[in-house]
């Protein structure tokens, strides 16, 4: 049995899911985020959560748009690790503005074709309005670096790619770069220089630029992409290899304990640290298996024949024995090749870890096992899956151990929080995350890794767009210019040969709309960063756009006015703090919004399939 | 104790097509259908009642599938739709569209149903006897010499596919693709019968749609640690196995087995393995391929003797992989390798796409074997991109066959109908019996009107649907147009070879010589032998729909 639900009429319910999933989590977008209790009525269970990917994750939307929606955060997130907010925020606007253009009869195939006109307009001025990493390096070894980094407007573009480029092509920035002069001698006078690793010019400052609100995170990134660098130098070029650094969560430890390391960060119980403090801070033979150390383990894709029977004259020996049989070999293998420490991605029997301790061997149980392999690696070892596998040239030396912190004080089942390091040749680090508070952990998680992401992009794509809205204002601005031009070009036609189409009109009226969704998104920035009330934010946003249009109108000739009048509206304003974004997951962020809202828009009915009960009045059956 | 319950006599309903229900449920699938059909078409979320994956889409290969009913009078056009979509890929919807609105005309008119039937038939066979006509009118002759042919015809697949959502550029990218891949499977000069080669699709999601490429060869999903062996001496031997490897007894089958405890069953096979591993590194195999799991052991005596290791290859690429290397895939472990079984590698590398690492397999000489990689932003998209690739790939393939194609954006089918209406009113075939001259005449005008509605249902916007007398192409004003202008206003017609500019005149046919004119050439074009072959399943099906008198169910 089949059922099928028309979605779409002039009120397209699929676009309102949209716009009703984004505004859960309009109060969370943007660096000034608040914590939120997500509650379980059925099971009681409650969750702590903090991002806007986890307030989407933790909501499990269950129909049929919410899925799609999921869908796209997941995608999104898995890559980049932040912008899920703006996002959801923009596909929210953006469905909104689809609304309105279908109550206006626009038709959706021109809705669709305008949006993406739309779009490449924003994307052009994404690309005309990047910032050079490197500029932004010169810059910081230059200028001070702002203090509590705020979400506040910068009035423009700053950095001198885009000043060049823009003073050949665009007439408003002469009076810009004069006004931006102003504005680093009024606010950036104190030149300091604060750079901890002067090889890897600017990188700490970009990323303090990048770090939007998370400081203690990136502090910890830069940390780890500091300790990474160390070895493999390249000046020229450097990157941040994100697929190398592991986080390991500590609770019951305060916030201020949060550190990198080399190599790898382990959690082990009392037996084991009294093995580990005899053998810590020495060169050891470690070997590495992939898998658990039971003796009923096979590897993945081993089926154990169903039918198997032992038969026999003489009475069964005990299953019992069979393990210690198993035991026995596997311990004489480790002895025999002398190895100190063994790593193991999967368990290990009870008994097995104790015999070792016994032994002095170290058995690592649940390690991370691309961590495994990076560790193996460099320690010219060879993961196997079986201990009896095992052989000389399959053991790695060279790791050492390091107690980090011990953490029996507390009370707590670890007892220590043991660190596996191989010298940092293969530049794995791993960030130690800890927090008083256990529901907090996953969101310090989340911002580390949202900072890592945005470092890692910053270095990948080489360059950075102005944030805290700036691109944004400028998208806005040329789209409500194109939206202007069209509107005004069509009224033209329209009076001269009374043929004029509503095409343009339309056009003019899909990209104001589009606009304005990024209006509502600097909009709802703005008043979650708790400085200005929604009309408030909705004032000042006005009136940068209209300084913006009036200072495109007057350039050149009246370059003194705008400054005074520049000068008036910042004065009521905290200096412009400098923050930028990334390129990619702006672009990607924005597109994505608007792929969903085309899937969504276009979509016109639901099939459900299997639908046997009746009285599921909407449906149509067929 | 056995209890018994009655059987219940079974369900029978007489002239489905009278029955008010059966026709909703006709017309709710046509509306369904139609509401997909062409460029701009609507899509549909498929999930099923208890909030299982949700897919969007608007390709019949998904949709009609999903689109199961209860009816069997219904499910009987649904089946026979997608034996056609299996068969030829592509069409799916027009055939379903055209046989759907032929039911409901012919039920509208009032008359019986084996005058309707006859006269379909007739129809049918006079439209096919047209198409196949070299002077056709809505026929265009491919230049295979030319990839701009090629590619025009694999972007009207690529772009009627609105769930892919590609921008301009995107959808361009995507067309040379397909007709780069589709030409990567062309064997060059192989005498005798030429069979054609495969192309695999890989998708990554994340990566934008313009990192999307095609690659001769295979590549395969691999470990992230992957054990290159030296490029010594080219090409590598390779052995491919289609039997388990992973060391355990899966092969016996379900029956119980009796062993004595002493015997270690897995340690011997694994020294069978070792043994295996051992004459295959003695052959000088470089490459050791296995359909399912390879044991550990197996795996690491491998790779330190300088084999490199692929397992897991799965079913699907097991016949691409023998088509490439030449290899004859080993099903037993428990027997010596032939040499004959032994295939060869051209070239090996290590390549990533976004998250996945993969082994790029090469072969030796020329092969027909390619692999395209599909990227896009997320997985709704990417699964609706895999299906269109497939289906331009089929196209294509139908195109190498008779290489001709049709005007698409609706032009053939309001051409067709001119043209039917024109030779019916000229000569009245004599049908016997069954059917009258007038009936003939009506049941002609019902299928003319079929062919129009298919045409008008590429238009979701409420546009009207207007059709030149000249060349009889359709035209579409759009509704949210404000034009005061007469005639048919601007733009171009459906197929995309004529403009608005000209003046109508005649109502003749055949059409004006202005078609066969080697300068215009439509941009939008579907494939023939589909498209032919969808208007005979759908007249068929049809056919048979009028013709069934009762539905008899068994309902116990």
């Amino acid at each position: 049995m089949l059922g099928s639900a028309v979605l779409n009429s002039r009120q397209h319910i699929g676009l309102q899911r949209v716009s009703a999933l984004a505004e859960t989590v309009r109060s969370s977008v943007g660096p000034n985020k608040k914590y939120k209790f997500i509650q379980d009525d059925t099971s009681g269970e409650s969750v702590l959560v903090c991002s806007c990917f986890r307030i989407i994750e933790s909501l499990e939307p269950t129909c049929a748009v919410g899925q799609l929606v999921l869908e796209t955060v997941q995608a999104h997130h898995k890559v980049y690790r932040s912008g899920s907010g703006c996002l959801l925020l923009l596909a929210g606007a953006w469905s909104r503005a689809a609304l309105d253009c279908l109550h206006r009869g626009i038709s959706v195939t021109n809705i669709i074709s305008f949006m993406s006109e739309g779009m490449d307009i924003c994307l052009d001025v994404c690309k005309e309005s990047t910032v050079l990493f490197e500029d932004l390096a010169v810059t910081g070894r230059r200028t001070a670096a702002p203090r509590g980094v705020e979400k506040t407007f910068t009035e423009a573009p700053q950095g001198s790619r885009h000043m060049q480029r823009a003073t050949k092509s665009d007439d408003m920035t002469p009076n810009m770069s004069v006004r931006r002069k102003t504005k680093l001698s009024r606010h950036f006078c104190e030149t300091t220089l604060h750079l901890d690793e002067p090889d890897v010019p600017g990188v700490s400052h970009a990323a303090e630029m990048l770090s939007h609100g998370c400081e203690g995170s990136m502090k910890l990134v830069v940390e780890a992409f500091q300790l990474q660098s160390k070895k493999n130098q390249e000046l020229r070029n450097p990157m941040f290899d994100i697929s190398k650094v592991m986080t390991c969560v500590l609770p019951g430890l305060p916030e201020g304990r949060a550190c990198v390391l080399h190599g790898c960060v382990v959690l082990l119980s009392h037996e084991q640290v009294s093995v580990a403090h005899q053998i810590k801070e020495r060169r050891l033979k470690v070997a590495f298996i992939n898998g658990d150390l039971t003796h009923t383990y096979r590897h993945l894709g081993f089926k154990k024949p169903p039918g198997v029977q032992p038969v026999s004259e003489r009475s069964v020996p005990s299953g019992s024995s069979k393990e210690d049989e198993w035991l026995e070999k596997v311990v004489e293998v480790f002895l025999s090749l002398e190895v100190n420490l063994i790593l193991t991605t999967g368990l290990a029997c009870e008994s097995l870890i104790q015999t070792c301790c016994r032994h002095r061997i170290l058995l690592v149980e649940r390690v991370n096992s691309p961590a495994l392999r990076l560790i193996a690696n460099s320690s010219g070892a060879l993961p196997v899956t079986y201990p009896t596998q095992l052989s000389e040239h399959c053991v790695g030396t060279g790791v050492q151990i390091f107690i980090w912190t011990d953490l029996s004080s507390y009370g707590r089942k670890p007892a220590a929080a043991v660190n596996i390091s191989t010298g940092g040749g293969v530049g794995l680090v791993t960030a130690v995350i800890t927090s008083c508070v256990d529901g907090k952990l996953q969101a310090l998680e989340d911002q580390f890794w949202a900072c890592a992401h945005r470092l890692h992009h910053a270095l990948k794509d080489r360059v950075l767009l102005p944030g805290a809205g700036a691109t944004e204002m400028l998208c806005i601005h040329h789209l409500q210019k194109a939206a202007e031009r069209h509107s005004q070009a069509d009224a033209d036609r329209a009076q001269e040969t009374k043929t004029g189409t509503a095409a343009g009109l339309h056009r003019g009226h899909v990209l104001q709309l589009m606009a304005d969704g990024l209006i509502d998104y600097i909009t709802t920035v703005t008043v979650n960063a708790g400085r200005f009330s929604a009309v408030e934010a909705r004032t000042v946003v006005s009136r940068q756009l209209q300084n913006f249009h009036r200072d495109q109108i007057m350039a050149g000739k009246f370059s003194q006015l705008a400054l005074e009048a520049e000068g008036d509206a910042s004065a009521d304003k905290t200096p412009a703090a400098r923050i930028y974004d990334n390129l990619s997951v702006k672009q990607e962020a924005w597109r994505k919004a608007l792929d969903l809202v085309f899937l969504v828009l276009q979509t016109d009915a639901e099939v459900i399939t299997g639908t046997g009960r009746k009285g599921e009045d909407n449906l149509m059956l067929l | 104790m056995s209890r018994l319950v009655k059987k219940s006599p079974s369900v029978c309903t007489d002239l489905p097509l009278d029955n008010a229900d059966i026709c909703n449920k006709l017309r709710l699938m046509r509306e369904l259908l139609g509401s997909c059909y062409g460029p701009t078409g609507r899509l549909k979320q498929i999930h099923n009642n208890i909030g299982g994956r949700v897919v969007t889409t608007s390709s019949s290969s998904v949709l009609l599938p999903a689109i199961a009913s209860s009816e069997p009078f219904v499910n009987l056009i649904r089946t026979s739709i997608l034996h056609h979509v299996r068969r030829f890929g592509d069409c799916g919807l027009f055939a379903a569209i055209f046989c759907l609105s032929l039911v409901e005309q012919a039920k509208q008119s009032g008359l019986r149903a084996k005058a309707v039937i006859r006269s379909n038939e007739h129809l049918a066979s006079l439209c096919t006897d047209y198409l196949k006509q070299g002077g056709c009118g809505c026929k265009v002759k491919l230049d295979l010499c030319s990839g701009r042919d090629l590619v025009a015809l694999a972007r009207s697949v690529v772009s009627s596919k609105p769930a892919c959502v590609l921008t301009e550029p995107e959808c361009v990218h995507i067309s040379r693709l397909a007709v780069r891949a589709f030409l990567l499977t062309v064997p060059c000069d192989t005498p005798g019968s030429v069979s054609l080669g495969q192309t695999v699709r890989v998708s990554v999601e994340g990566l934008p749609v313009t990192h999307s490429a095609v690659v001769p060869g295979l590549l395969v999903d691999t470990a992230e640690d992957v054990y290159l062996s030296q490029p010594c001496s080219l090409p590598h031997p390779l052995v491919l196995f289609s039997a388990s490897l992973a060391g355990d007894l899966s092969e016996l089958g379900d029956g119980l087995i009796e062993v004595h405890p002493r015997v270690d069953s897995d340690s011997q096979v694994l020294s069978q393995l070792l043994e295996l591993g051992n004459q295959v590194v003695r052959d000088g195999v470089k490459v050791f391929v296995c359909q399912k799991v390879i044991h550990p052991v197996l795996q690491l005596y491998l790779t330190s003797h300088g084999v490199t290791v692929v397992e897991r290859l799965g079913v699907t690429l097991m016949e691409p992989l023998i088509q490439l290397t030449g290899a004859q895939p080993v099903a037993t472990l428990h027997s010596a390798v032939q040499p004959t079984a032994y295939g060869q590698v051209g070239g090996l590398s290590v390549r990533r796409f976004g998250s996945k690492t993969m082994l790029h397999l090469q072969a030796c000489g020329e092969s027909a074997i390619c692999t395209i990689i599909l990227c896009h932003r997320n997985e709704t998209m990417l699964n609706e991109l895999k299906v269109t690739c497939q289906k331009a790939e089929h196209v294509l393939r139908l195109a190498l066959r008779e290489p001709s194609a049709l005007r698409g954006g609706g032009c053939t089918e309001t051409h067709l109908a001119a043209y039917v209406r024109r030779q019916s009113k000229s000569e009245v075939p004599a049908l016997g019996r069954g059917c009258s001259q007038t009936e003939y005449l009506r049941a002609a005008e019902a299928f003319c009107r079929s062919l129009e509605s298919v045409a008008r249902s590429l238009e979701h916007d409420g546009g009207t649907s207007t059709i030149d007398p000249t060349h009889a192409h359709r035209w579409t004003r759009p509704s949210d147009v404000a034009t005061e202008r007469r005639g048919v206003g601007a733009g171009c017609c459906g197929c995309g070879s004529l403009d608005g500019r000209e003046t109508w005149t005649s109502a003749e046919f055949p059409p004006a010589d202005l078609l066969r004119d080697a300068s215009v050439q439509p941009g939008v074009l579907d494939s023939f032998t589909a498209k032919l072959n969808a208007l005979q399943v759908a007249v068929e099906t049809a056919n048979l729909a009028l013709d069934v008198r009762y539905v008899i169910r068994d309902v116990n």
